[in-house]
C-alpha cells in the first residue's frame, strides 16, 4: 500500500512539475483550421527564434475545434481559466468577452501597422482589447468565363434580357459585375439557373447561405445595408422594421423561391456554399474573402480555379457596402503570465510581425505603406484594404455586449421568413422587439 | 466501502444538482456565475410561458416517438430474420453494430457531406438516375431526414438487445409450442413476443429518453433549423445557456425536463412492478 502511495505521490509531483513547466510559456489560443492557423504558426515560430525572447516568454499555440468555438471560449473565460494567456477575440464578440479580458496599450508601432479604423475593430467602450490580426469582408464571386461569354454572345444577351423581363420585371442588359446593382445580380442568377434557362451551363445562378446561423446574417447584412437597413438610428432606436431590411429580405426570398439557389440553401453556410461554387455548377456567390484562396486552388477546385473574379457586393439605392469585422488576439484577465503575453502582443502589432503573418496566409488590414511591401505576394490584401476603406461598415450597435445575441435572433427569425414558416411582418416585429430588449440591458 | 461511494455521488451528482437548483431560481449570466442573484421562480414562469420551449418539447416528443417506434420495429424484424444467420456467423453482429459506435456529432457532419447536392453520394445518384436531386435538409424534409439518420444510427443498439432476448427464449418452450401445432406467426404472436415484452419495453424506454434529448447530430446537421424548426429541447437549453446568456432560464428548463423524466420513470417502474 505504501509503495502505491509513494508511486502516486511521485506521479502527482511529476505532473505538477510538468504543469509548472508548461505555464512558463506564453500560451496562445488561436482560430483553428484555416489560413489564420497556418499564418499564426509561422509567425509564432519566427517570434520564438528571436534571441531576444527569453525562454520563459516563448509562445506555444493551442487550438479548439472550430465548431461552437465562441461558446467554448466563453465558458473557459467565465471559469477563469489560466490555460491560455492570449485568446482570440472578434469585433462582434469584443463586448461579450471584455469582462474576462484585460485592455492593452499597444506600442506606437501599431499605428504604423494599422489604421485607426482597423484598431477600432478590437475596441470596446474606448479600450483596446486586441491586436487586429485578420479582417473579414465579403466579395461577390463570379465565374469570369461565364460572364465573359454573357457580355460577348448576342444570343445569350437577348435571352438574358428576356429572362430578366419575364422573371424580374425589368428588361436588363448584361453588365460588368463591378457595375452591378442587386437587380443585375438577380437577373444574372436567374439567367444561369438551368430550371429557368435550359441553355445555362450551370445548375444554379447563385448560392445563398441561409442557414439559421449568425455568420450568415453578416453576409446578408451587406445586402440589407445597401438598401439603407441598419440596426439602430443615431439615437439608438431600433430601425430594422423598415424598407431597407424588407428589401434585403425580399431579395433573398425571391431568389430562393425562384430556384436560383440550391434547394438545401436553408442549411448552407460557408463550407456548403464553397462546395457548391467549387463544383462549377453555380455562377455567382456572395462569400467571405477568406474563401478565395481555396476556391482558386487548382488542386482543390480544378473546375473553377483560374476562372474566378471578385468584386465588392452589388450596389443598392444607398450604394455598395460590405460587412467588415476583425479577428484579433488579446489578453486573458486570468493569465498567470501577463508580462510575457504582452511582450508577444506588442511584437505582433509591429509592421514586421504583421508582414510575416500576411506572407504566411493571414489577412491583416494593413496601412497602405505596409501592404505595398507585400503587394506582389498578396494582391488580395490590397483589395481587402481598398474595399474595407471604401465599402466597409459595421451596423450600429454591432459591437455591443449583446451583439451576438442580436445576430442570432435575426438569424432565427429571418430564416423562418425565407423558409415560409413565418411572415415578413412577424419576423421583423419579433426582431425589433427582441433587439429593443437586448440593447436596453 | 459505502462512504467513498456516497462521497462520489455527493461530488458528482448532489453538488451540481444543488448548484443547478440555485441557478434555476436566480438571475445569472456568465459574468455572475459566482454571484447569482436569487429571484424566485421567475425563470420557471419565463420557460413555461415561452412558445419556443413548448415548440421544442413538441418537436422532441414527435421525434422521439417516431424514432423509437421505427427503431423497435426495424430491430425486431432484423433480430428475428437474422437470428439463424447470426447464430451461425456470430461475428456478423460486429459490423452491424458499427453505426452506434460513431460519435453522433460525427454522424451529423458525415451526413452533411453525404447529402450535399454537389459533393454528396446520395444526391449524385439521384441526379444520375432522375436528372435532379430532392431537398434533404429543406424546411419540409429536414425533420424526416433527421428521423431517418437517428434511426439508422441507433437501430443496432436495439437490435443487439432484442436479438439477445430472442436468443435467450428457452428452446423447450418453442419445441413445446411446436408439438402443440403452433405455426411460425402464432409462435411469434403468442410465445416469443410475450416473452420478449419486458426487454422490448426497456429498450423502447431507453431509446425514447435518448432520442427525446437528442442534440449532437441534429445540431451539426441543421442547427436550430430555419426559423427554429428543428429546435430540440436540448438545443433550446443549449441556446438559452450559451447563446442568450440566460443561464437561469436554461437551468430552469433543464429542471422541468428532469421532473418530466422522473415522473415518466416512476410511472414506468410502477407499471412494471404491477405487471411483475
Amino acid at each position: 500500500m505504501r509503495r502505491i502511495l509513494q508511486a502516486a505521490c511521485g506521479a502527482v509531483a511529476m505532473l505538477a512539475l510538468g504543469g509548472a513547466s508548461a505555464r512558463a510559456d506564453v500560451t496562445v489560443l488561436g482560430w483553428p483550421g484555416g489560413p489564420e492557423e497556418v499564418a499564426l504558426r509561422a509567425t509564432v515560430e519566427a517570434y520564438n527564434k528571436q534571441p531576444s525572447v527569453a525562454a520563459d516568454d516563448k509562445v506555444k499555440l493551442i487550438f479548439f475545434n472550430r465548431d461552437n468555438f465562441w461558446d467554448k471560449l466563453q465558458a473557459d473565460l467565465a471559469a477563469g481559466t489560466a490555460e491560455f494567456d492570449v485568446n482570440l477575440t472578434a469585433t462582434y464578440a469584443v463586448g461579450r468577452y471584455a469582462p474576462f479580458m484585460d485592455p492593452i496599450d499597444l506600442p506606437a508601432a501599431a499605428h504604423t501597422t494599422f489604421s485607426d479604423g482597423v484598431l477600432k475593430t478590437m475596441q470596446f467602450e474606448g479600450k483596446q482589447y486586441g491586436v487586429p490580426t485578420d479582417l473579414s469582408l465579403h466579395f461577390l464571386y463570379y465565374r469570369t468565363d461565364l460572364i465573359a461569354k454573357l457580355l460577348a454572345d448576342p444570343t445569350w444577351k437577348a435571352k438574358y434580357t428576356e429572362i430578366a423581363q419575364a422573371k424580374w420585371g425589368k428588361a436588363l442588359a448584361p453588365k460588368d459585375p463591378d457595375q452591378w446593382t442587386w437587380d443585375d445580380y438577380a437577373a444574372t442568377a436567374l439567367f444561369f439557373t438551368r430550371s429557368l434557362n435550359s441553355d445555362s451551363p450551370t445548375r444554379y445562378g447563385t448560392v445563398l447561405q441561409m442557414k439559421n446561423l449568425l455568420f450568415n446574417m453578416m453576409v446578408w447584412h451587406s445586402t440589407a445595408r445597401s438598401f439603407g437597413g441598419n440596426w439602430t438610428d443615431a439615437s439608438g432606436a431600433v430601425t430594422v422594421d423598415g424598407p431597407g431590411y424588407r428589401a434585403g429580405l425580399e431579395l433573398y426570398k425571391k431568389l430562393y423561391d425562384a430556384g436560383t439557389s440550391p434547394k438545401d440553401s436553408l442549411s448552407y453556410e460557408f463550407a456548403e456554399a464553397n462546395a457548391a461554387f467549387g463544383s462549377g455548377q453555380v455562377a455567382t456567390m456572395l462569400q467571405w474573402n477568406a474563401a478565395f484562396g481555396d476556391l482558386d486552388n487548382k488542386e482543390k477546385n480544378p473546375t473553377v480555379a483560374g476562372k474566378i473574379g471578385t468584386v465588392a457586393p452589388p450596389a443598392g439605392p444607398e450604394g455598395r457596402f460590405t460587412h467588415i469585422h476583425g479577428l484579433g488576439l488579446g489578453l486573458n484577465a486570468s493569465s498567470k503570465h501577463k508580462d510575457g503575453a504582452l511582450k508577444f502582443l506588442n511584437w505582433l502589432a509591429t509592421p514586421d510581425a504583421m508582414l510575416l503573418y500576411a506572407k504566411a496566409g493571414g489577412s491583416p488590414a494593413l496601412q497602405p505603406a505596409i501592404v505595398e511591401k507585400i503587394a506582389s505576394d498578396r494582391p488580395d490584401l490590397v483589395k481587402l484594404g481598398d474595399y474595407a476603406g471604401k465599402y466597409g461598415f459595421v451596423m450600429n450597435g454591432a459591437t455591443s455586449a449583446k451583439a451576438l445575441q442580436i445576430y442570432q435572433l435575426q438569424a432565427k427569425e429571418f430564416t423562418g421568413y425565407w423558409a415560409g414558416t413565418e411572415t415578413e411582418d412577424a419576423a421583423l416585429k419579433n426582431v425589433a422587439a427582441g433587439m429593443a430588449e437586448l440593447l436596453k440591458k | 466501502m459505502i462512504a467513498p461511494l456516497t462521497a462520489l455521488l455527493v461530488v458528482m451528482l448532489a453538488v451540481p444538482l444543488a448548484v443547478d437548483l440555485v441557478y434555476a431560481v436566480s438571475r445569472v449570466t456568465f459574468e455572475t456565475l459566482r454571484a447569482p442573484s436569487v429571484i424566485g421562480f421567475g425563470n420557471f414562469a419565463v420557460v413555461l410561458r415561452d412558445g419556443q420551449f413548448w415548440g421544442a418539447m413538441l418537436f422532441s416528443l414527435r421525434f422521439a416517438v417516431l424514432v423509437t417506434a421505427a427503431e423497435l420495429l426495424l430491430a425486431l424484424t432484423l433480430a428475428i430474420f437474422l437470428a439463424p444467420l447470426l447464430a451461425s456467423i456470430p461475428w456478423l453482429m460486429a459490423p452491424l453494430l458499427l453505426p452506434m459506435m460513431v460519435a453522433p456529432a460525427l454522424v451529423g457532419l458525415m451526413y452533411r457531406l453525404v447529402l450535399h447536392e454537389f459533393v454528396g453520394a446520395v444526391p449524385y445518384y439521384f441526379v444520375l438516375l432522375t436528372g435532379d436531386s430532392p431537398s434533404f435538409l429543406g424546411p419540409d424534409t429536414a425533420f424526416w431526414t433527421l428521423v431517418t439518420i437517428e434511426t439508422l444510427q441507433w437501430t443496432p443498439f436495439a437490435l443487439l438487445i432484442l436479438y439477445t432476448a430472442y436468443q435467450s427464449i428457452p428452446t423447450d418452450v418453442r419445441e413445446a409450442a411446436s408439438l402443440d401445432g403452433t405455426g411460425p406467426l402464432q409462435m411469434l404472436r403468442y410465445v416469443e413476443l410475450p416473452l420478449m415484452r419486458p426487454t422490448i419495453l426497456a429498450v423502447g424506454f431507453i431509446r425514447f429518453i435518448d432520442s427525446f434529448r437528442v442534440f449532437d447530430n441534429v445540431y451539426t446537421l441543421t442547427g436550430a433549423g430555419a426559423g427554429g424548426d428543428t429546435t430540440t429541447i436540448s438545443i433550446y437549453i443549449y441556446e438559452a445557456f450559451f447563446r442568450r446568456d440566460d443561464i437561469g432560464v436554461a437551468v430552469a428548463a433543464s429542471m422541468i425536463l428532469l421532473a418530466i423524466a422522473f415522473a415518466m420513470l416512476t410511472v414506468v417502474l410502477r407499471w412494471s412492478e404491477r405487471r411483475a
